[in-house]
């Protein structure tokens, strides 16, 4: 069971979803998809250290790894609050709309123009109706399109 | 005292006042008007260490008398200052040194400077910088006495620089005034050219003597290295070099003199230096600090003694000084001016009294240093307590008839023109006694040889010759010094005819500047005030301790010659060429005659245009025409040094200011253009968005990564 | 000289798997195509990225049999999958879902590797807590459609290929750790029976955490704290600020 393959397959695991996470903070715009990555980043983390936990019979990987479920979850409270911040100035998600640290020489990078796109409008996940039809509220019905 | 060494007490000199200077500096804030109390009380207990040497010394000398010539000295070294190895060994120890001269020098700083000290009590009072006054003075007495005791020329640089700045910070006390500011500069500057001589005279002197000791030290393995001034070298006949090397040693160190002693050309700092406190101008630039040229002088006489014609040269300078400032000194309307022209007159004459070349010559020097420190300070110290009752105003045509007003003051300041003036029985009067009769046996050598020293001074006076005229003896020499005849007969009758014309000078314009303010009508400026009263005692104590100095200390020590014999015993005045010229003493009535009859005169004359009716110049500028133009110009010589220094160093500055902008500067800038062509480069990449710089970062850690991984590889 | 390297060799797998996961991660990324060069990248690199995973797969063979436990392979092809498909997909509500099922994928991987409750915890806090709150802020921010900057990337393909090479090194020192040449990893398997798959695990741990590291779950505790007192300071001070603005403005 502690066998140095079953070591090594783990680490893979775990170097694959770092490495991912990695190219999802890097190139993903969207400020909760970089978070997502970054959770994910440490997801890779953690499998390594269940992993040599194991392999050394030891449980400091495993301490460890409930320390960085801790510290996970308050860099999520205090990123989405900042996240919630950023959203409330610019009314948008996007990494790229923070430039003012730029050198003043340069001007603003602009996205290029996007050619249409045949996927819109969104559609969100919908769950099976059951039971009764609930009333529609009119008003809610002018203010969102979705949802 | 029995129980404490000599050399103990040689240290203490200058130890406590330095010790008092560090106190002052430390806690001067906290003492707050008590901040004179350090200083003074350290400088007393100097005055009693100084006091105590100068007696012992005297007791040495005394046991020795009989053979005059026999030197008493006493060397302490404290410590190596630098000890360099290899073929030509060079060492500075940090020694001191006790003879009579040294313990001459140091009494008479002490001395003065305790009474400057306590008065400064007076004067100061109430000043911001009271206790910034008072640790300058303290230094002052250190560095001077170190400069005095010092036993070797570096040492003796080093102190004549600190002596410098004492007197630099001092002129410039009230710095927030412009023309102190600016006197406190010009001290400087012009006293830079003088060190300058001194230092490169003291690289020769290391090239010519392979040591700067004045004293013999013993090596390593007991071989005696004679020092410059050392016992060993006096009593070799050869010991000193003269020819081209000697006189440009000399004329380096009268260079040197002439700027600390302000004489000509390099007097122009001192008139100006009378923008500082009334006290330090007493001490420093009247009773101590310019006698340093004096002492220099006098302390390497065997080198000059070598090169006749450097000799002649201090004479010159000094009897021409005296003459000059003698003149612009009959003008001046400033009472601190008249004295400060009168002060560099009268080291003129210790110079030219130097220049003799003479036992008597170089004696008369020190003994006119001596009542010329006491009779000065005092005079600048009447003129302080004038100053301080007057509200600041020291033009003497703006007051007037103040013997009413402060009569402990005119009583002083009356004893201390007569000194000055020469009128007998003063000190002055025999001082400048002795310096008349130096100058006049160089002038007429057959004259007043009617004793049995007459052989010892007409061969004396024929090697003068010799040297002079003699194709056989001075074939070689006279090709290379073209100046030869120099030391002739003639040129000192010439500097004997121009002093005695000084001393008239002298006489008037000190009388001219007594009854100008004692005498007449009351007259007392509005500065004045209600303050117009006699001084406190603090400072008209010390005012009549100086003048019952100036009074006897003259006849005291020519009468008894007790100072002219205890000088005779320092090494420097036992040189076999100096000895040769010893002459028994005699008191020249045909000499003070004409003295006396020169100071009456004097007298008589500003009695004649000064006493009883105001006087607020007119006369003398009737009296005079366009010559008094010329004196209150002082002989146009600021104005000289203005266009031929001042002007082209300003021009040369001026173009060196363009260069620095335009080259220099202009190098720098293009070479700040690379840096910020690259950032213009680098520059393009700061886009300010975050993901693109976790991306460079990224790539950087990996780039890294793989370079270690290939590095590992196998 | 071609014929002379084995096709199924550990360095030509490791470095097809990492070109190829490259490729397929660039073609999946979003970036701003039409909608039909879109699919057709999409399905080019979801084939890429299936080869690479089997390069990669094939490679663990190689390196030590990854067959031995089906569990692990099922499990860690979930948790593999679903974490590219978090993040090349557009939506970032379809995102957070996909994260969620890699985040039982990776549970799978932890229980499997005898970290039950930690297995658990991750469930419990990601996909129970912070995956929610997540979901709630897409919820409040997202606008309606697509956002452009959801339909484009920074800078995909330096990314990509960082991302990859990133993932053949760290397989290439995973790998070397079997050649047991390396000293400090030649150490075998341990003899000590490890403990981690007996019946009182939790309390093992728990005795472990309250024991030896009981200062570090106190700070821990308290960075919590700090956290959650912070955020809600922020948000505060935020929210004046913009009722502040909206009254200048």
């Amino acid at each position: 069971m502690q066998s140095l393959p079953m070591l090594q397959n783990a680490l893979i695991v775990g170097a694959i979803l770092f490495s991912l996470g990695l190219v999802g903070i890097l190139a993903r715009r969207n400020l909760i998809v970089m978070f997502l990555a970054a959770e994910m980043m440490l997801q890779g983390i953690s499998v390594s250290l269940v992993a040599w936990s194991r392999y050394h019979g030891d449980w400091g990987g495993q301490i460890l790894v409930i320390f960085v479920l801790t510290v996970a979850a308050c860099e999520a409270a205090i990123a989405l609050v900042f996240v919630l911040g950023a959203f409330s100035r610019t009314g948008r998600l996007d990494a790229a709309a923070w430039q003012s640290l730029r050198e003043a020489t340069l001007g603003r990078v602009i996205d290029r123009e996007l050619p249409a796109s045949d996927t819109l409008p969104q559609k969100f996940p919908t769950l099976t109706p059951a039971g009764v039809l609930p009333e529609t509220d009119e008003d809610e019905l002018l203010q969102r399109e979705h949802v | 005292m029995q129980d404490i060494s000599p050399a103990t007490l040689l240290v203490l000199v200058p130890l406590l006042p330095l010790v008092g200077a560090i106190i002052t500096v430390a806690f001067g804030r906290r003492l707050g008007s008590r901040a004179h109390l350090p200083a003074v009380i350290s400088i007393a207990a100097a005055l009693a260490c100084a006091v105590v040497l100068l007696s012992g010394t005297a007791r040495l000398v005394g046991d020795g008398h009989g053979s005059p010539a026999r030197p008493v000295e006493m060397i302490t070294t404290l410590w190596q200052w630098a000890t360099v190895e290899g073929t030509q060994p060079f060492s500075i120890p940090v020694a001191l040194r006790l003879d009579p001269l040294t313990a001459t020098m140091l009494t008479i700083i002490t001395s003065v400077g305790l009474l400057v000290a306590i008065y400064s009590i007076g004067y100061m009072h109430g000043d911001p910088g009271y206790p910034r006054f008072f640790a300058l003075v303290a230094t002052f007495v250190f560095s001077m006495a170190m400069l005095v005791a010092a036993s070797n020329f570096l040492l003796v640089y080093v102190f004549w620089e600190a002596v410098g700045a004492c007197s630099y910070l001092l002129i410039g006390f009230w710095f927030r005034k412009p023309e102190a500011a600016k006197a406190a500069k010009k001290a400087f500057l012009v006293n830079r050219v003088g060190d300058f001589g001194l230092a490169v005279a003291t690289f020769l002197l290391w090239m010519t003597y392979g040591t700067l000791n004045f004293h013999d030290t013993l090596s390593a393995d007991g071989v005696i290295m004679p020092g410059i001034l050392g016992q060993t070298r006096l009593a070799d006949a050869s010991g000193y070099v003269g020819g081209l090397v000697g006189t440009a040693i000399c004329l380096l160190l009268l260079l040197a003199a002439c700027g600390k002693s302000a004489q000509l050309p390099l007097h122009v700092w001192l008139p100006d230096a009378m923008e500082g406190p009334t006290p330090a101008s007493s001490l420093i630039h009247a009773a101590t600090m310019v006698t340093a040229g004096i002492y220099l002088i006098a302390r390497s006489c065997p080198l000059f003694v070598a090169c006749p014609d450097a000799l002649t040269m201090v004479s010159i300078v000094g009897a021409t000084t005296a003459l000059v400032a003698g003149l612009i000194g009959t003008v001046q309307n400033d009472l601190k001016r008249v004295l400060a022209y009168s002060t560099i007159s009268q080291l003129g004459y210790m110079f030219a009294s130097l220049g003799t070349g003479t036992l008597l010559g170089f004696t008369a020097a020190i003994f006119h240093l001596l009542t010329h420190a006491f009779f000065k300070a005092l005079l600048f110290m009447g003129a302080g307590s004038v100053m301080h009752s007057m509200g600041g105003v020291i033009d003497m045509r703006r007051f007037g008839g103040l013997r009413r007003i402060m009569p402990i003051t005119a009583a002083t300041f009356l004893v201390g023109s007569l000194a000055l003036a020469g009128v007998a029985p003063f000190a002055g009067f025999f001082s400048k006694d002795e310096i008349l009769a130096s100058l006049n046996s160089r002038g007429w050598p057959d004259a007043h040889h009617d004793d049995h020293h007459a052989t010892a001074r007409k061969g004396d006076a024929a090697h003068f010759q010799l040297a002079a005229w003699s194709p056989d003896a001075g074939q070689q020499e006279n090709e290379l010094r073209p100046l030869s005849r120099l030391d002739s007969p003639a040129t000192f009758r010439t500097l004997f005819w121009m002093a005695l014309f000084t001393a008239g000078l002298t006489a008037f314009y000190t009388f001219r500047a007594v009854f100008m303010t004692f005498t007449g009508p009351t007259r007392v400026p509005e500065e004045a005030g209600h303050h117009a009263h006699e001084s406190p005692p603090v400072m008209t104590v010390p005012l009549i301790i100086l003048a019952i100095a100036s009074a006897v200390s003259g006849w005291l020590l020519f009468s008894t010659h007790a100072l002219a014999d205890f000088l005779a015993a320092t090494p420097s005045f036992t040189a076999p060429a100096v000895v040769a010229t010893a002459v028994k003493p005699v008191f020249h009535w045909d000499l003070a005659l004409q003295g006396t009859l020169a100071a009456a005169i004097g007298i008589a004359l500003a009695a004649y245009g000064h006493l009883g009716r105001r006087s607020d110049g007119p006369q003398m500028e009737r009296f005079l025409g366009p010559l008094e133009t010329l004196f209150a110009r002082k002989f146009f010589l600021d104005e000289i040094y203005s266009a031929l220094v001042v002007k082209p160093l300003e021009a040369l500055a001026l173009v060196a200011a363009v260069f620095d902008r335009r080259v220099i500067d202009g190098l720098v800038d293009r070479v700040a253009m690379i840096p910020l062509a690259l950032a213009a480069v680098v520059r393009q990449f700061q886009s300010g968005l975050l993901q693109r710089y976790a991306l460079a970062g990224v790539v950087g850690v990996l780039a890294i990564v793989v370079a270690l991984a290939w590095q590992l590889r196998g | 000289m071609l014929a002379a390297i084995d096709p199924f060799s550990p360095g030509v797998l490791l470095a097809t798997g990492v070109t190829a996961t490259a490729a397929s991660l660039w073609l999946l990324l979003p970036r701003g195509q039409s909608g039909r060069r879109e699919r057709t990248a999409r399905w080019v690199g979801a084939l890429l990225g299936l080869a690479a995973l089997s390069a990669f797969v094939a490679t663990g063979r190689r390196l030590g049999g990854l067959g031995e436990e089906a569990v692990f392979l099922i499990v860690s092809l979930v948790a593999v999958v679903s974490a590219a498909a978090t993040v090349v997909t557009r939506s970032p509500v379809y995102a957070a879902i996909w994260f969620a099922l890699s985040l039982a994928g990776v549970a799978g991987v932890l229980l499997v590797l005898g970290a039950q409750f930690l297995g658990v915890a991750t469930i419990v806090v990601y996909a129970g807590a912070i995956l929610v709150m997540f979901l709630f802020v897409l919820m409040l921010a997202q606008p309606s459609g697509l956002a452009p900057y959801d339909r484009v990337s920074n800078e995909p393909l330096l990314a990509a290929v960082a991302g990859a090479v990133l993932l053949g090194l760290l397989s290439l020192s995973i790998g070397r750790l079997s050649a047991g040449d390396d000293p400090a990893t030649a150490d075998p398997a341990p003899a000590v029976a490890v403990d981690a798959l007996q019946a009182d695990h939790v309390a093992r741990l728990g005795g472990e955490l309250f024991g030896r590291h009981l200062v570090a779950i106190e700070a821990a505790g308290v960075l919590l704290l700090i956290a959650l007192v912070g955020s809600i300071a922020i948000v505060a001070r935020t929210e004046e600020a913009r009722v502040q603005e909206r009254r200048a403005g």
